[in-house]
């Protein structure tokens, strides 16, 4: 009995001994993973992602445009330094006819895919067809294309069976990147009328790419990682990473510890709060960029209980009754701006729109003039998200109190996306709030989406108490601006602007700035509002 | 024992069916809009595009026929296509559940052993300090929630000290070993790969440990209060009258007795540490089931919601097989009954 005590005694302290060593090893090797050498040719980025494919043709998401910028080169590109300027990419040469119907893009003979194969005209067309038959989110960016046609061997002409002075900057978009016909087709993909149901490739593009960009797809595992490798034969200046891992960090506070940690290089959706908090890391740089994304309310007088928002005047006096100045000052610690129209600061048209301003009296007495001098009730459903670092739960309370300042009692409601989808394509809700990022650098997207056009988003089916509104202004309007270019263009959509303001079915709330953190020795990171960052461009000090 | 065992089995498909028929349910019968997550919110206004997407998704047939074609598809083993990932769902469901049991087994094995630990500590020394140190660190555990001590942990041991990894089940520039089980402490291990495995277990502990922390507490407190019944036994004076040390008969005698009832909690603490790791997934980016649900949960994605909950339930019912079979084993009354 006494020899099996001291038996057991032993094991017992062999187990303890045994956790206590595991435990220091632990330790210690957490450490050491910490300070795990860092190749600095790869890459780490942490960024919350949306990813939901990597089909160039069926994606349409802001990480997407990150990822199919670095993977498939578009015909043209926008300019690092003015978004508003044109450059060549796979086309050396592109022009449009007088009367914008035609335009014709001359291929760089030195344009080549990752298989080292030439990028050519019929690589083209398919891509344009494919992204428009296919009839995934960002086919609307090919609405009205007529045909396609390839003259010779390194000439693509684009047909319009109106006029369309937005394509070019269309173009450049993420989306309408070149992929290599031959290998994508072997694969299941399509280009045909019927590609929307034949077209079987999505799932090879998961794990492969077939463009003409500065990297080619490593490897992806949904929710987690995008890992990109530098392209071989990549026919421009090759890229300075060997590889570039986009890693899903969903919150903001932790990409901020990990960018402080050095276990990443860029964090793209650090806090405003944040900023001062990284002032004392020496080792990674920050920067507040402008944006042109913006969060805004809508209001829908034909919407369900939204019959008090009939009268403008009402709708006046709500924008007037919202203290905008004090939202950016709290939701977004300052970095933000105001903005006049649904056209964004810096997008042709939003130069001469007046930015709003907060006046409680007048409120008040607009409301007063409307018949509703003690103020009314309505309801407000939007999405619970946090939209480019806006809050839109914070953003509606903020507004819930400044509308009460003038009697008006504001119902909050914040629901999932899918639930909100479901109340907007239904009865609809008298208030919301949303986001807005552009797709590519021309203003026509404003108009179509919050015009009051047949056709334009969900805003016009609910403009009125007579439910679907055309503002027949506009719509000439948007046709008139889409056959000119130049000045005249300019003045267009400032008159479109202006239109659009005037409606006051949309009040633009913040037009945040980007916060971009990352290691002070890399280089390159801009935004870029078709494309996002433009990984291709990032590089090292010297 | 087999009847026993083969008539607990025989039942599990009827309830998978009865969960997978009502996760079905519900998930279409909420007020929400899958296509928006498909479709974006700037085309949800764009019939070609929605109509599209409907089709391809089988969202324009009506409740019934998508149930039997659901059903059909997994009868064949085919749980479907996420509208996410736009993978299928078994293999994300694949190649995500090894995160999830890698995280789950570790918490349960630091709750069970921890929680044994500090119900042995406190029985033995009653009313003393170190029973009041380790029922207040119980009681911790217990109380707090996870999403809390998770974001604070890091802080702390990550941000603030740098002795623990931050989220993730590897460091950033770290490659995962090759897929053999998936658990990358052991796949990590099977390729002799020392620093991975090192690198794996390292960013286990805060997750794992966050993740058993209330465990511990429902075990200690269990273990305590059974250990303190059992001193008192009449067969535990009998062995002490025997001359056998108090630590002999406290190993041997009282903790084995004690023991019994913590076999039910651990098999019931399966499916809650499941259903804990949702959150802790999220904190530490930890790309397991908890993760998938969430997202699939927030885009209304029907085929994985129907995948997750039908995972859920099966490892949650194999888990209570598993506890009735070992507790038919320790107490053969359970048969009888």
């Amino acid at each position: 009995m006494h020899t099996k005590q001291r038996s057991t005694r032993f094991k017992w302290r062999s187990l303890v001994a045994m956790a206590a060593t595991a435990t220091l090893l632990l330790t210690g090797c957490s450490v050491g993973a910490a300070t795990t050498a860092v190749a600095k040719h790869d890459l780490v980025i942490a960024r919350a992602m949306d990813l939901t494919t990597l089909d160039p043709d069926r994606g349409y998401c802001d990480t997407c445009q990150i990822v199919f910028t670095a993977l498939y080169d578009r015909l043209v590109i926008v300019s690092p330094e003015d978004s508003k300027t044109l450059q060549p990419g796979l086309a050396s040469t592109f022009t449009a006819n007088a009367d914008n119907t035609q335009f014709t893009f001359g291929l760089d003979p030195a344009a080549t895919f990752s298989d080292a194969s030439p990028v050519e005209p019929k690589d083209v067309k398919w891509s344009l067809e494919r992204l428009a038959n296919i009839k995934g989110s960002a086919s609307y960016l090919l609405a009205g294309m007529s045909s396609i046609d390839t003259p010779d061997a390194k000439t693509v002409v684009v047909n319009f069976a109106a006029p369309n002075s937005a394509f070019l900057a269309i173009v450049a978009a993420s989306y309408l990147g070149i992929v290599n016909s031959d290998v994508a087709s072997e694969h299941g993909a399509s280009a045909a009328a019927d590609a929307s149901t034949a077209d079987t490739a999505e799932d090879w593009f998961l794990s492969n790419s077939a463009g003409s960009g500065p990297y080619i797809l490593d490897s992806y595992t949904a929710n987690s990682a995008v890992k990109l490798t530098a392209n071989p034969n990549y026919w421009r200046t090759k890229p300075t990473f060997d590889t570039v891992t986009l890693k899903e960090v969903t919150d903001s506070s932790s990409q901020l510890q990990q960018l402080q940690q050095g276990d990443v290089d860029i964090a793209m959706q650090i806090s405003p709060d944040a900023l001062d908090q990284l002032k004392n890391t020496p080792t990674v740089t920050t920067a507040a960029v402008d944006s042109f994304n913006y969060t805004y309310i809508a209001l829908m007088p034909g919407a369900e209980g939204g019959a008090p928002l009939a009268d403008v005047r009402v709708r006046e006096a709500i924008k007037d009754a919202i203290d905008y100045d004090n939202i950016v000052k709290t939701l977004v610690a300052g970095y933000g701006k105001l903005q006049g129209s649904p056209i964004p600061n810096g997008f042709e048209g939003s130069e001469k729109v007046a930015l709003p301003s907060y006046d409680v009296t007048k409120a008040k007495a607009l409301l007063a003039e409307a018949g509703y001098p003690d103020g009314f009730t309505i309801s407000s459903t939007y999405p619970k998200i946090v939209a480019y670092g806006v809050d839109l739960d914070l953003q509606m309370q903020a507004i819930q109190q400044n509308l009460a300042s003038v009697g008006i009692t504001l119902e909050l409601t914040p629901v999932d996306f899918s639930q909100w989808a479901d109340v907007i394509g239904g009865k609809g809700t008298p208030i919301t709030a949303v986001y807005f990022a552009p797709d590519h650098t021309d203003s026509s997207q404003y108009v179509q989406y919050f015009g009051l056009i047949p056709n334009g988003g969900y805003v016009a089916n609910f403009a009125s108490l007579a439910g679907k509104t055309v503002n027949q202004a506009e719509v000439d309007g948007l046709t008139t601006a889409l056959a000119q270019t130049g000045a005249e263009r300019t003045a267009s959509y400032q008159a479109l602007a202006q239109l659009m303001a005037d409606d006051v079915n949309i009040l633009p709330i913040v037009n945040p700035q980007l916060i971009m953190a990352h290691a002070s020795d890399i280089t390159g990171v801009t935004y870029s509002p078709c494309c996002n960052v433009d990984l291709g461009a990032l590089g090292l000090t010297k | 024992m087999l009847r026993f065992i083969l008539k607990r089995i025989a039942i599990l498909p009827l309830l998978l069916l009865g969960i997978v028929t009502i996760a079905f349910v519900i998930s279409r019968l909420l007020p929400a809009n899958p296509i928006a997550s498909l479709v974006g919110e700037r085309n949800l206004n764009n019939p070609e595009i929605v109509a599209a997407a409907k089709a391809r998704w089988g969202l324009d047939q009506d409740l019934f026929t998508q149930y039997l074609n659901y059903l059909g598809h997994l009868f064949q083993g085919d749980l479907g296509t996420s509208f996410s990932t736009k993978s299928s769902v078994t293999s994300d469901l694949l190649s995500r559940l090894p995160a999830t049991m890698e995280l789950t087994i570790v918490a349960l094995l630091i709750g069970t052993l921890g929680g044994i630990a500090l119900g042995v500590i406190s029985a033995s020394r009653k009313d003393r300090f170190a029973d009041h140190l380790s029922r207040f660190f119980s009681l911790l555990g217990s109380s707090l929630p996870v999403f809390w001590t998770g974001l604070v942990f890091l802080f702390v041991f990550y941000a603030q000290l740098g002795v623990l990894p931050g989220p993730g089940r590897l460091s950033a520039r770290i490659e995962p070993p090759a897929n053999v089980t998936g658990f990358y402490t052991v796949d990590s291990l099977l390729a002799g790969n020392i620093p991975l495995f090192l690198d794996a277990v390292s960013h286990l502990i805060l997750p794992a440990f966050i993740l058993g922390w209330g465990l511990v507490g429902t075990i200690s407190r269990l273990v305590r209060a059974s250990m303190l019944d059992e001193m008192h036994a009449d067969y535990v004076r009998t062995v002490r009258a025997k001359g056998l040390s108090d630590g002999f008969v406290m190993r041997h005698h009282v903790l084995r007795n004690s023991l019994t009832p913590v076999v039910t909690i651990v098999g019931f603490a399966f499916g809650a540490l499941l259903t804990g790791a949702v959150l802790v997934e999220q904190i530490f980016s930890w790309n397991g089931i908890g993760s998938y649900a969430v997202g699939a949960t927030r885009t209304l994605d029907y085929p994985a919601i129907n995948g997750v909950t039908l995972v859920g339930g099966a490892i949650f019912l194999l888990a209570s097989l598993a506890t009735d079979i070992v507790y038919a084993v320790v107490d053969p009354r359970v048969r009888l009954a």
